[in-house]
């Protein structure tokens, strides 16, 4: 159906597969395949003729997709999840402490004491604060990484080191390489699924979701979740069903006619299947996004009818219904643009956590719960994080604003063979740093990509005379210790 | 190997030293004491935080060695990794070992997850201290490494005698009777071992628009075809391939190719995306050299170093501007990395580029499956090292000296129409104001200051007069921290109009002042006096830039840009103003304005405005917008390469590429597979400027470089055929594709070179060729013996790129602005993709209606926002050199060809000139379409089914014949005959 006939980038080399048909340089893309060893021959050229096909997973697979929250702006980890009980008498002093922010690396700041109360919750005796009591409720579900660290503290590097584990653009994003190791599993949906917020798109935009040096077809698709989900997807301009399918018909019979004596250009037949494919996805998606079908009582579990938390909780809920279609990876922005509308909290910390928490929590701690009702968590992994945290210490002379922290912060998983209630890794005892079992994010993406199925160690892709691979060239361990 | 680099050569002589002194050691150094206290206290630590990633073994059979490190045995230790070795026997206290374990180092702390406990430390530290004894049984232990291309990663007589390693020779050309051109002769021995028979020529009608398409990215006319169709002289073919390669056409498709290699785009990328100001020049100038058939060498000279020879023209300034193309992150993390990184980008480019090998994958360490070793990566590097940092805003632009401007006229049009609109905008702002208090909206609120000018009360800044850090106008820098002076505004010597408070008489004076947000205002007035040039930075953003002075205060909102910097919070504005002559002076004031009138007038939903003025204003204001940007443009500027004078700071080798852990020196020289040369640099006329780069792009472009000649004609023939000899045009190497016919390559390489590097030259060698003018036809037997068409048997079809696409479309609707050069214009982007973006696309412009409908190639590429048509049929990536085009077949594009805005817009404009041009009968316009679209008429057949489609639309559809026109037109653009070339 969908044919990569053409690559761009250098491919190799002398494993060309010759008794294969079809077009002129589809062969160099299963030369590509089959030489970076990770795909067999066969799977290699079943790519050639579907990129996005599914593929069996060649370790077991815990998780089938996943679902990213992802917080940007940096969401404060000493105000969330990480109890730091003697940060509070410390409020208002001013301490030597080395941190490294928007403002430069400094050797001493104000102590910002956290704003919020923490409670224990559950089995495992978790604290989290009052920012996220519904969230709380599912500490038993979820395995928390106090130790994350990242290598910029600056947004536009840190977002691209967290979507594609490098901090220059180029590189493909983690649900690129889920799409491109995986394949999908319905092709009448995206394979890569991204929600946005209402007040925009993250810093640096579709680089976050780009497929890099790796072919357009595993890039992430913007879906909204009201309206037209998906670009182009409904018509606009006065052409109806009947009227389309009649174009198609007429197309159709048209580009027959042209194949006469071409058959063996294998493109031009693809080109008519993609036409009729994506009248298909014209019903489908709509379906997909349809949560009229859905239950009073389930949207209430994603706070639907509550109005601050009505769009992140219809965002969680389409992610399920996706998910439940097939969808491999699909990611969910709290906060966009600049400033305050993200969880970039440099001015007044509250007021600025208050209001994103508020508009999540209850959205999250419902898909958990709907997950698992349903059985799906265990199939379904969720990933909750920012692209780095919080300073304990503030920012400017005044206020409670906290600058980024990129030496220690808070990423959870939950479900999709993930130990519930467990607490990985350590901040030093004010936030600062991350001091025992330190992650980075390659760490993160092994450990996603571990619990689909893929080892992290072999998933490549080569370009530019390397196999290049979304954790890195040298070999590196996910994080077992959180694993079920 | 046969050259040792010195650390190499170093590390072998101390190795056999210790050898030699093995013995002596163990009984002098190591008592039995020190060993039992190695083997109880500090081995087990060892054994349990280092092995497993040092020595260890990785489960699969081999060894785990992190940085090429074994911290297994003594041996081990003494060699060390990529960072040198890690015990220092004369002062153990300073070794590597200790100050990775003690996390002193930042950039290198071992083991990563968690620092050892200090009493492990202290052993460890102890444990040096006595020399680091070793139980003798695995002192010595090594594990072999496995390099599985080791054979390829060392210059060795295998790897010199490597098809594109070694010398051009140039082959006799095969005999042939049946074949005159000698491109084909070569292909056809190869044919015939194959068994092959090439297909018989492609009609007149395909291999024009093969031709035409292939040439300059457009299709023929009918006519064209038609009038080539009834040329029955010789020359007939020859004539129009000449035609096509003096079209102003040609250059814009093959610019194109050259612009995709240099991951061409006109903006940094990152937070900001800020835009590369006249970067455009750059593209103009790649297109006019195609154009002109400017010798390839020299293209490539003037882009490395054309402000360094002999006599730099305006072309070959704007030319260097190949050096500033890359993403640039205005605020990373690591600022010393990321200057490294610039350098990297260049280095990738240029050899994967002009030589088709990839350099940069030895920069952390030798080349895993080519014979570069890691130092030959920084000694190419060492020839962009003296390159001044890339710039915000306007920093790295330069005059460019114009013997003659285009667009001269344009800028007082400009001008005109720009004090026309002002003049109409006042008026309108001055009704509204009046509307708006009629209707009882409170008047002016009051301002608030952020900043006071002196005339309401002088403002204190601090300020320097000696010229500060880079990093002076960024939110982290601390002028107060720095010793910078305090003092009140304004500053200088007296002016009209205006008293200084604080004198300032020297050339330059940096100022720095904050001010405190609560939330961000939607305007901001500022209120300026300077003498002279000033730029303004708002939290590390410029944000304002004026030359020249002013001769009173002046007031004015700023710019979206100043808007979009802000921050609540702290936010800090910077300030530089220079003086030439005369006098000086700086004093400012910023305020949140009473009434943003000019924005309440855009906004949706003021009462005083009916929709009809609100659209005619918003238009005015677009407008104005649009003319700034083209005012800016259109100055006599081009962004281009610079150097920190003929000083070069020294390039040292980077241990595992980073910039923190500096090794050996390395000098200018050229990689060792080639000889290894030390580069000859020789003074420049440019005094500014090293020579590095001339003496690389002099290496480069001589005639028996093995690579130069080869890397281009492959992609000449690539653009022709489909496909290069060698499949993989960025990479000649051992990781790279052999080519099918070597020879054949040799031949044109060295016509390329004797025909003076002539790229016109080579189309009319390939296109002469009966390969090229091949039909694409199956012919079954060849088939099942050659599917992928290696051998050449037949042409092979291709489809249209993003830019063909577009640029088609346009031509046959009868929209296509042919209009060359000039500043780049904006296609428009769909609301929801505009959404996307973090500044919901405030920073996409508008272009005029005529602008919008130039070809492709003059369009912004912006490294953020893409136009969904464009990507979406697989337009080049601008971070990554793209030496091949994906030519995906996905159901986006589907989607897009038949729902998009564009697609209906365009089908509308195409049924509008059937109307126009056919008059009202659908038969005439169906044929008149079918002309436009396909260059033919169309079968009898053809025309009945098209007849039955527009019935069906009119009678079920009930649709007018207008827009059931419309229909057909869209389903013609999808075509696949259009959309294929055969």
């Amino acid at each position: 159906m969908i044919h990569i006939p053409n690559f761009c980038g250098q491919i190799h080399r002398r494993e060309f597969i010759h008794q294969l048909g079809g077009g002129f340089t589809s062969l160099a893309l299963t030369g590509l395949l089959g030489q970076s060893g990770f795909f067999s021959q066969a799977q290699a050229a079943e790519m050639m003729a579907n990129p996005l096909a599914p593929r069996e997973p060649q370790l077991p697979a815990k998780a089938k997709s996943v679902i990213f929250l992802f917080m940007y702006g940096g969401p404060s980890h000493m105000d969330t999840f990480d109890y730091k009980p003697k940060l509070y008498p410390l409020d208002g002093k001013t301490i030597p402490i080395k941190t490294f922010g928007r403002g430069g690396k400094k050797n001493e700041g104000r102590v910002v004491g956290p704003k919020w109360k923490f409670q224990q919750y559950g089995q495992c005796g978790k604290y989290v604060s009052d920012l996220f009591p519904h969230t709380a409720q599912c500490v038993d579900d979820i395995a928390f990484i106090h130790s994350m660290t990242a290598d910029s503290p600056i947004h536009g590097s840190a977002m691209l080191m967290m979507n594609s584990g490098s901090l220059l653009s180029g590189k493909p994003s983690l649900g690129s390489w889920l799409n491109y190791g995986l394949g999908s599993m319905n092709e009448n949906l995206p394979g890569y699924v991204v929600m946005l917020d209402q007040s925009g798109g993250p810093i640096s935009g579709a680089k976050n979701w780009s497929s890099g040096y790796m072919p357009a077809s595993y890039q992430g698709v913007v879906f909204r979740s009201q309206g037209d989900p998906i670009l182009n997807l409904a018509d606009k301009n006065g052409m109806n069903r009947t009227q389309q399918r009649s174009l198609l018909d007429y197309l159709g019979d048209v580009n027959h006619s042209h194949l006469q004596g071409r058959e063996d250009h294998t493109d031009l037949a693809s080109r008519i299947a993609s036409y009729e494919l994506a009248y298909r996805m014209q019903s489908t998606a709509p379906e997909a996004i349809d949560l009229e079908l859905e239950p009073e009582h389930i949207k209430a579990l994603y706070g639907m009818d509550q109005p601050r938390t009505a769009d992140f909780g219809r965002k969680c809920l389409l992610a399920r219904r996706l998910v439940e279609r097939g969808v491999r990876f699909i990611q969910i922005y709290s906060g966009g643009a600049h400033n305050d509308a993200n969880w970039d909290a440099h001015g007044d910390l509250e007021t600025n956590h208050n209001l994103h928490a508020g508009n999540t929590d209850k959205a999250i701690a419902g898909l958990l719960k709907d997950l698992k009702q349903r059985g799906l968590l265990e199939e379904t992994l969720v990933v909750w994080g920012g692209e780095f945290g919080r300073q304990p210490t503030a920012e400017y002379a005044a206020g409670t604003g906290r600058d980024h922290n990129s030496y220690g912060f808070t990423m959870w998983m939950a479900g999709g063979g993930i130990k519930g209630g467990i607490s990985y890794g350590e901040t030093d005892e004010l936030g600062s740093q991350a001091v025992v079992n330190r992650c980075q994010v390659k760490h993160l993406h092994a450990t996603i990509l571990h619990q689909m199925g893929i080892d992290p160690n072999k998933l490549n892709y080569f370009y530019n005379g390397l196999e290049q691979k979304l954790v890195g060239v040298e070999e590196i361990e996910p994080i077992h210790e959180i694993m079920a | 190997m046969l050259l040792f680099s010195r650390s190499k050569i170093l590390s072998v002589c101390r190795s056999l030293l210790l050898m030699g002194l093995g013995v002596t050691m163990s009984v002098h150094a190591q008592s039995t004491e020190d060993v039992a206290f190695f083997r109880d206290q500090v081995k087990p630590i060892l054994e349990k935080n280092c092995f497993e990633c040092h020595g260890g073994s990785d489960g699969k059979g081999g060894y785990k060695m992190k940085s090429g490190l074994q911290l297994i045995s003594r041996k081990g230790l003494l060699k060390g990794g990529l960072h040198g070795t890690a015990f220092n026997e004369k002062n153990p206290e300073k070794s590597l070992l200790l100050e990775v374990i003690s996390y002193r180092n930042d950039d290198l702390q071992m083991p990563p997850k968690n620092k050892l406990p200090d009493a492990e430390i202290a052993l460890i530290t102890e444990w040096l201290r006595r020399g680091a004894p070793w139980t003798p049984e695995d002192a010595e232990m090594m594990r072999e490494i496995h390099e599985p291309m080791a054979d390829v990663t060392t210059v060795n007589e295998k790897t010199k005698s490597h098809w594109s390693y070694k010398s051009m020779t140039r082959p006799s050309v095969p005999e042939s009777a049946a074949f005159p051109h000698p491109i084909d002769r070569f292909l056809e021995v190869q044919r015939q071992q194959h068994g092959l028979i090439a297909n018989p020529p492609a009609n007149k009608a395909e291999l024009l628009r093969r031709a035409s398409l292939d040439l300059t990215g457009l299709a023929p006319t009918l006519q064209q075809i038609k009038e080539f169709e009834n040329d029955t002289s010789p020359d007939a073919w020859s004539k129009q391939i000449d035609r096509l390669l003096s079209s102003p056409q040609y250059g814009e498709k093959w610019g194109r190719h050259w612009l995709d290699l240099v991951r061409y785009s006109e903006s940094n990328g990152f937070e900001r995306d800020a835009e590369k100001p006249m970067i455009w020049r750059y593209r103009d100038y790649v297109i006019d050299a195609f154009n002109q058939d400017k010798p390839y060498d020299q293209f490539l000279l003037e882009q490395l170093a054309g402000d360094e020879i002999e006599h730099p023209t305006r072309e070959s300034l704007i030319a260097t501007g190949y050096h500033r193309l890359m993403q640039w992150d205005d605020e990373p993390a690591d600022p010393l990395q990321h200057s490294f990184d610039i350098i990297d980008d260049n280095v990738r480019i240029t050899t994967e580029t002009m030589l088709g090998m990839t350099v940069g994958c030895a920069r952390c360490h030798d080349h895993k499956g080519d014979p570069i070793p890691q130092k030959d990566y920084f000694q190419f590097a060492s020839f962009f090292r003296n390159i001044s940092p890339i710039a915000k805003g306007d920093g790295n632009l330069r005059n460019v000296p114009a013997a003659h401007v285009k667009f001269v006229s344009q800028p007082r049009e400009w001008e005109n129409e720009k004090k026309i609109l002002l003049e109409k905008m006042a008026s309108a702002e001055d009704e509204f104001r009046q509307r708006t208090e009629a209707a009882g909206i409170t008047g002016p609120i009051a301002d608030v200051a952020l900043i006071t000018d002196a005339r309401k009360r002088p403002w204190k800044w601090h300020y320097t007069f000696d010229t500060p850090t880079n990093d002076w106008n960024q939110v982290g820098f601390r002028a107060e921290m720095q010793q910078w002076k305090q003092g009140f505004a304004g500053f200088g010597t007296s002016v009209p109009g205006a008293k200084a408070k604080t004198p300032w008489i020297t050339q330059d004076i940096w100022l720095q002042t904050t001010f405190l947000l609560e939330s961000i205002p939607t305007s901001l007035v500022m209120s300026l006096y300077h003498d002279e040039d000033i730029e303004i930075y708002c939290n590390g953003q410029p944000v304002y830039q004026k030359e020249k002075y002013l001769l009173e205060y002046e007031e004015k909102e700023v710019s979206d840009a100043f808007i979009a910097a802000l921050q609540t919070g702290r936010n800090v504005i910077a300030v530089h103003v220079k003086q030439s002559s005369g006098g000086q002076f700086f004093d400012m004031g910023l305020m949140i304005q009473g009434r943003p009138l000019r924005r309440e007038m855009l906004a949706d939903n003021s009462p005083q405005m009916s929709d009809s003025q609100r659209e005619e204003y918003r238009q005015w204001n677009e407008r104005l917008a649009e003319i700034d940007k083209l005012l800016a443009q259109s100055k006599d500027q081009a962004l281009t390469v610079a150097e920190n004078g003929e000083k070069v700071p020294p390039t040292f080798i980077h241990l595992r590429g980073s910039a923190h852990a500096e090794g050996d020196e390395v000098q200018p020289a050229f990689p060792l597979i080639f000889g290894g040369e030390t580069a000859q640099i020789m003074p420049t006329a440019a005094s500014q400027s090293s020579g590095r780069r001339l003496a690389l792009a002099k290496w480069i472009t001589r005639a028996d470089n093995p690579r130069t000649a080869r890397v281009m004609v492959n992609r000449l023939w690539q653009h022709h055929f489909g496909r290069g000899l060698s499949s993989t045009p960025n990479d000649f190497g051992f990781l790279g594709t052999a080519a099918t016919h070597p020879q054949l390559l040799d031949w044109m390489a060295m016509e390329f070179v004797e025909k003076n590097w002539s790229i016109k030259a080579m189309h009319r060698l390939i296109m002469t060729s009966a390969a090229y003018q091949m039909s694409n036809r199956r012919n079954d037997a060849n088939l099942a013996k050659d599917p992928a068409n290696e051998q050449w048997w037949r042409f092979q079809p291709r489809r249209m790129t993003s830019e063909e696409l577009r640029d088609n479309i346009l031509a046959v609707t009868g929209e296509l602005n042919l209009q060359q050069g000039g500043p780049s214009i904006y296609i428009p982007i769909p609301e929801e993709v505009l959404a996307t973006s973090s500044t919901k696309g405030s920073k996409w412009g508008k272009s005029a209606p005529d602008q919008v409908n130039r070809r492709t190639v003059y369009a912004v590429s912006k490294r953020s926002l893409a136009v969904p048509l464009l990507t979406e049929h697989d337009q080049a990536d601008t971070d990554n050199p793209c030496p091949v085009r994906f030519a995906t077949i996905v159901p986006t594009q589907a989607l897009g060809m038949i729902h998009s805005d564009f697609i209906h817009q365009k089908a509308k404009a195409f049924s509008q000139r059937l109307q126009r041009e056919a008059g009202a009968d659908a038969a005439t316009k169906i044929r008149m379409a079918y002309q436009l679209a396909l260059q033919r008429e169309p079968l009898e057949s053809e025309l009945k089914r098209a007849l039955e489609f527009l019935d069906l639309m009119q009678q079920q559809e009930k649709l007018d014949p207008e827009v059931s026109m419309q229909r057909f037109c869209i389903a013609v653009f999808s075509f696949n005959e259009f959309i294929f070339i055969d």
